[in-house]
């Protein structure tokens, strides 16, 4: 097993179909630029959070890649159209083993 | 002759061609042609907000949004941000699809210094699009240890 953190989602649990819902994410991780010293002068090196994936009920609807560029604790509003009740998916993946994932349910009427 | 002009007159004395920040504004273009290709990008449709005076560029909330009907046949495929003035200009790349319904996202981005954010829109159709936002940074990402 590889390293794992936090992750916290905010959608609403029911929509109406075709409304786009928001998707709110937040993970817990440094992300570590590589761009950094310590006091004695030896860089740190880079860890951070690549890839992000959400899947509506298996089918791919938004993913990002991640640069050291981002913040700490990234944080990505984004939005879907609920189209069908499922499930949502969340995967965060990133250097040194780093795995997180998370479901949400969305009830569609 | 004050200290500004002597520093200028010394580095255009010594062929330099200088300043850093040119530097990174080329290592931009490099990640932008990276990301498009031999394609052309226009201007317009992509909308970047950034705070125009940030205290701590360490934690910098943007919002990008593109201009699109985000049907079937005519959506954004992605969105890539671009910071000029970073050590990596190549910030976050965003793949959306037609499901998304709109082509706005917030994220929160750090800076390494005063700059020019560009976000590219990749369409649907293949054609690139860009919106840019400037902003000063008075303290910067990746200073402290």
């Amino acid at each position: 097993m590889g390293k794992t953190s936090r992750t916290l989602v905010t959608m609403p649990a029911s929509a109406k179909k075709g409304d786009i819902i928001e998707i709110r994410i937040i993970v817990q991780h440094d992300m570590e630029s590589g761009f950094r010293h310590t006091e004695t002068g030896q860089r740190v090196p880079r860890d951070i959070i690549r890839d992000f994936l959400c899947t509506y009920n298996d089918i791919e609807v938004f993913r990002v890649e991640l640069h050291p560029g981002m913040g700490a604790n990234p944080m990505i509003i984004f939005t879907t159209v609920a189209t069908e009740s499922g499930t949502l998916e969340f995967k965060w993946t990133g250097d040194d083993g780093y795995a997180s994932s998370t479901t949400s349910q969305l009830l569609v009427t | 002759m004050n200290r500004r002009a002597f520093v200028f007159s010394a580095a255009v004395a010594s062929g330099l061609p200088s300043f850093n920040a040119l530097g990174e504004v080329a290592d931009a273009t490099q990640a932008v042609e990276k990301i498009v290709g031999n394609k052309n990008v226009s201007r317009g449709r992509v909308t970047l907000v950034i705070p125009p005076l940030v205290e701590n560029g360490n934690l910098v909330t943007m919002k990008v949004s593109v201009e699109s009907p985000m049907t079937k046949t005519d959506y954004v495929q992605a969105i890539h941000i671009v910071a000029e003035g970073n050590p990596l200009p190549n910030v976050v790349s965003f793949y959306l699809s037609a499901r998304s319904g709109r082509a706005v996202i917030t994220t929160r981005i750090r800076l390494g210094d005063s700059q020019r954010v560009r976000a590219i829109a990749h369409m649907s159709d293949g054609s690139f699009w860009q919106g840019d936002a400037s902003t000063l940074v008075t303290i910067a990402a990746c200073a402290e240890v």
